[in-house]
């Protein structure tokens, strides 16, 4: 029997460490990739307001030095509602106020909802987790029943229902109150899966690649889309 | 007032508020702790941008930091510092302590108060210092602390000129300015965008020298700049994002601007932005034409004003509720419940957590078993619990019974059921506890007459406690307790679980279905004629399968007075404490198997490594009959018995019985306990068993093989 030697030679990729691995993120990868995601968002996404970096280093009365503490922030993202027949013609009452010719007098049919959006670390997790709540014009908060009713599409639903996103209530780690958010348990799992699917030879963008994926994920749910040139400009 | 010759009426688009959540937090907060019952009004720093999106216009917004953070004697709170994306307007808040307070305020006063201040300011020309007092505004609110309803109403003070101001163009400013006046212009208010000096100054001069060159310049330069000779613009940030109208600061900007410098054709800049760069498609260029009013010469003048918000077209304020994210009750509830959901998602997808929080649970006994029983249950997601004892928490109690502290000991003793059901709430106050503080008749323990009333009545309300609950807990300490409960529960066909407790070993077990009523099981198999005929000739009821039995129905002596007659040893009943959890866990889990099974109380039973059990895949896994556990072995064997046609509790005779003849059955039993042993047989049976002798003794027969030792 031949024994024939095989030398194997075992090309070792220099992966940065976490993301392609098991699903998960480091914290300083996270800041990282938050900046990276945010400049490459406000720069090809016109459609939508602007991501700004809340930076929360010092909340707890002193910066905590080299700590990296704060969340992405997306606010007033304005999501048309379903239209509702409101025909409440009613006269205005008794008040002495003047008529006044020069006040616009516009049609309520402005009416849509803001959506604000914070992206936040969980170090438990080990991933990034979205948060989110929405108001309609006057204030009022939304509950989960009429946030699910105004979703933008209907791949929206579908995600809601499937394995991985499931939507759940929690203390909003830096504000105190409670938001909703897309529980973080799956996360792992899928962006693992999403990973390897994916093309891996672009060791040094995996961070970028790592934060745009999962975007591209939880952000269908609320049409977030992001456009092709962001997606073409990783690499 | 139709339009003149000169144009048509200027109409502006009225301002919008947005208040943040975190603002009417701040507020409830500010309230409680500094200002309580102090009504003086309270200066607030409202925030808005130039509008950056063509389908929406920006709004006035109010955040948690639009509140003062040091609100202190007498000095007005510091304006918060904007930022490019957040100017600094300063405003006024007047809140309420009632509702009445609310609507009765004079709104039409306090406009005019800050209409006042406005007028003031330009006057005086702290407007050319800091031209955010333009926009300043008033705020009204009442907040109800105890229903979280925020009541409250923007107005947005705008002098009016009189007569209006008028339109004479007004365009795109792509369309205004030669490609390079857009080109320097857009150049400069990016410039102007991106220092954080100018950055949230939201009115100022664009000056457009002949060689198409663009300066901005702030208001307080104006004199310079029309020195130079240039064609100025007067820019303000436009929060609206309409193309055929300018936004409401502009209103009090024009007033200002025909005030001060008398001018009376007036060229404006709308800024509107798109991504944090000058959008100049976006942008408005436009001629007015002001002309100032008699009236102002008056130095008393104050011109009048409007700007209260409408709600939806009207004239009323606005009205939110935050209980969601403020009411303490409503927060564990929804908390709780995506808790439970998250457990549906992830592992258990059939779990029905409706049918869990509208099943009505009794617990029989308020002790080790109830109290722990009854915290599983919560956490399962049940909402109504009942809870009955007799007793008083003793001082030895809160150790080992998870719902008392020190406090429910003290003079005397609470009565378990109240203070169990009490403290149930403060765990949970969204659950609906309740505590019922009567004692068991019991078999064995004669009834005197006196007291015969009472304990009838006692019977009458198990009767009713049983009938109106769903699922009932047998959680008392001692035998005979157990006998009456029983019944009633095989009476109504209730679903049962027992827990007992020995030192070192326990039982959990569920009921079987009750001997008399119409049961499911028919309709699950096909029961032809054959065996429908072999089942009734052993027993002499409906059913088509045995029944399972109860916690009496392996007994051959009826319920006694097991407490008398004890020695002192068994009369003190100790249990390894870790007994209790162990068996009121399992009772629970046992409880969610059955509720979620497909054949309910009618279950059949299940073991761990049946060849039966496994058509039944339940995801919560098999349910068994009983549960024996023996903590000295950390061993738990799983067991089945099934029901005795002479079972002094559950058997169709005794039921029956109890049917026919009600209370005066139960007291015959209580009072003559051997009543039930005649009653079911067992009298006979004991006869029997005893006439049936072993002739040991007459036995002589020695098997030769034998050797004597």
């Amino acid at each position: 029997m031949n024994q024939t030697v095989s030398i194997v030679i075992l090309k070792v990729v220099m992966v940065s460490d976490q993301e392609t691995c098991d699903g998960s993120l480091s914290l300083s990868d996270f800041r990282i990739a938050a900046n990276a995601f945010t400049e490459k968002w406000n720069k090809f996404n016109s459609a939508f307001p602007e991501w700004y970096w809340i930076d929360c280093s010092n909340r707890l009365g002193f910066a905590a030095h080299g700590v990296v503490d704060g969340y992405l922030s997306l606010q007033n993202v304005f999501i048309r509602r379903s239209l509702e027949e409101e025909h409440d013609e009613g006269s205005s009452n008794d008040d002495d106020e003047l008529f006044d010719d020069a006040t616009l007098v516009q049609s309520t049919s402005d009416d849509g909802d803001q959506y604000h959006f914070h992206v936040v670390y969980s170090p438990s997790y080990k991933v990034p987790v979205l948060y989110f709540h929405a108001h309609s014009t006057d204030g009022q908060p939304l509950n989960l029943d009429e946030i699910e009713k105004n979703l933008p599409t209907k791949s929206a639903k579908v995600l809601l229902e499937s394995k991985w996103t499931f939507i759940t209530q929690e203390e909003h780690p830096y504000l105190n109150r409670p938001w909703y958010m897309l529980h973080p348990c799956g996360t792992n799992e899928w962006m693992k899966l999403l990973l390897l699917a994916g093309d891996n030879s672009m060791a040094t963008n995996g961070t970028e690649q790592y934060f745009i994926s999962w975007f591209s994920v939880v952000g269908q749910v609320f049409g977030l889309k992001l456009p092709f040139e962001m997606l073409k400009s990783i690499g | 007032m139709a339009g003149n010759e000169n144009g048509t009426v200027l109409q502006f688009a009225p301002f919008q508020s947005s208040v943040d959540e975190g603002f009417w937090h701040g507020l409830s907060s500010l309230k409680l702790n500094k200002l309580k019952t102090d009504e003086s009004p309270i200066s607030i720093t409202g925030f808005y941008a130039p509008c950056s999106n063509p389908q929406v216009s920006s709004h006035l917004t109010l955040l948690t930091e639009s509140l003062p953070t040091e609100p202190s004697d007498g000095h007005p709170a510091e304006t918060s510092r904007g930022n490019r994306n957040k100017c600094s307007v300063p405003g006024i808040l007047y809140n309420t302590n009632t509702l009445e307070g609310f609507h009765s305020l004079d709104k039409q006063g306090l406009l005019k108060a800050e209409a006042k201040k406005i007028w003031e300011d330009i006057r005086s020309g702290k407007a050319e210092e800091d031209s955010s007092v333009l926009t300043r505004f008033l705020l009204i609110s009442f907040a109800d602390l105890k229903k979280f309803n925020f009541y409250y109403w923007f107005a947005f003070p705008a002098l009016v000129l009189d007569p209006p101001a008028t339109l004479v163009d007004l365009r795109p400013a792509s369309q205004w300015f030669t490609l390079e006046e857009a080109e320097s212009v857009s150049a400069c208010c990016n410039e102007w965008r991106m220092s954080s000096l100018t950055a949230d100054v939201p009115f100022f001069l664009v000056s457009i020298s002949s060689n198409s060159h663009a300066t901005i310049r702030s208001l307080k330069d104006f004199k310079a700049c029309q020195q130079d000779g240039h064609k100025i613009l007067f820019a303000f940030y436009d929060p609206c994002h309409l193309p055929n109208n300018p936004g409401w600061p502009l209103r009090n900007f024009l007033a200002f601007i025909s005030a001060r410098w008398n001018i009376k054709k007036v060229q404006f800049l709308c800024y509107r932005e798109n991504h944090g760069f000058a959008d100049l498609g976006l942008s408005l260029v436009g001629e007015a034409l002001v002309q100032p009013s008699q009236a102002w010469q008056d130095q008393q003048h104050v011109p009048n004003a409007v700007g209260w918000e409408l709600n939806k077209g009207k004239r009323v304020p606005r009205c939110i509720n935050l209980s969601t994210s403020m009411d303490p009750t409503r927060m564990a509830v929804s908390a709780a419940d995506l808790n439970l959901k998250l457990m549906r998602w992830r592992a258990l997808p059939s779990l029905d957590l409706s049918m869990l929080s509208s099943t009505k649970c009794l617990l029989l006994g308020a002790g080790t078993l109830g109290c722990q029983v009854a915290r599983m249950l919560m956490a399962w997601g049940v909402r109504k619990i009942t809870l009955v004892d007799s007793g008083k928490v003793a001082m030895s109690n809160p150790l080992r019974q998870s719902l008392y502290t020190l406090e429910d000991c003290l003079n005397g003793g609470d009565f378990k059921a109240l203070a169990a059901a009490k403290s149930l709430r403060r765990i949970f106050p969204a659950v609906e506890a309740e505590g019922v503080v009567m004692a068991i008749p019991m078999p064995g323990h004669p009834v005197p007459s006196q007291e015969e009333h009472k304990v009838l009545d006692d019977c009458r309300h198990l009767h009713d406690l049983v009938e109106s609950h769903d699922a009932i807990f047998l959680l008392t300490d001692t035998r005979e307790s157990r006998w009456l409960p029983t019944l009633l529960c095989a009476n109504a066909n209730k679903l049962t679980i027992t827990a007992a407790l020995g030192f070192d070993s326990f039982l959990v077990m569920r009921h079987g279905a009750g001997p008399l009523t119409a049961t499911d099981e028919s309709k699950a198999e096909p029961v032809s004629s054959l065996s429908a005929g072999v089942d009734e000739m052993s027993l002499t009821q409906s059913d088509s399968k045995t029944r399972l039995g109860c916690y009496f129905c392996n007994d051959v002596v009826a319920p006694v007075d097991s407490t008398a007659n004890r020695t002192l040893d068994q009369q003190c009943t100790v249990t390894r404490p870790g007994l209790a959890p162990i068996a009121s866990a399992l009772a629970v889990e046992l409880l969610v198997g059955i509720l979620h099974h497909p054949h309910g109380i009618s279950a059949k039973a299940e073991f761990g490594n049946s060849l039966d059990g496994g058509s039944s895949e339940q995801p919560l896994g098999i349910l068994p009959h009983q549960i024996r556990g023996a903590l000295s072995q950390f061993s738990q064997m799983i067991l089945v018995g099934h029901s005795s046609n002479s079972c002094t509790a559950c058997c169709p005779t005794v039921v029956s019985e109890y049917r026919k003849r009600g209370l005066d059955f139960v007291l015959q039993a209580i009072n003559h306990p051997t009543y039930l042993e005649d009653l079911t047989g067992l009298t006979e049976l004991m006869k029997s068993a005893n006439s049936f002798e072993l002739d040991w003794d007459n036995e002589t027969d020695y098997d030769d093989d034998c050797v004597e030792i």
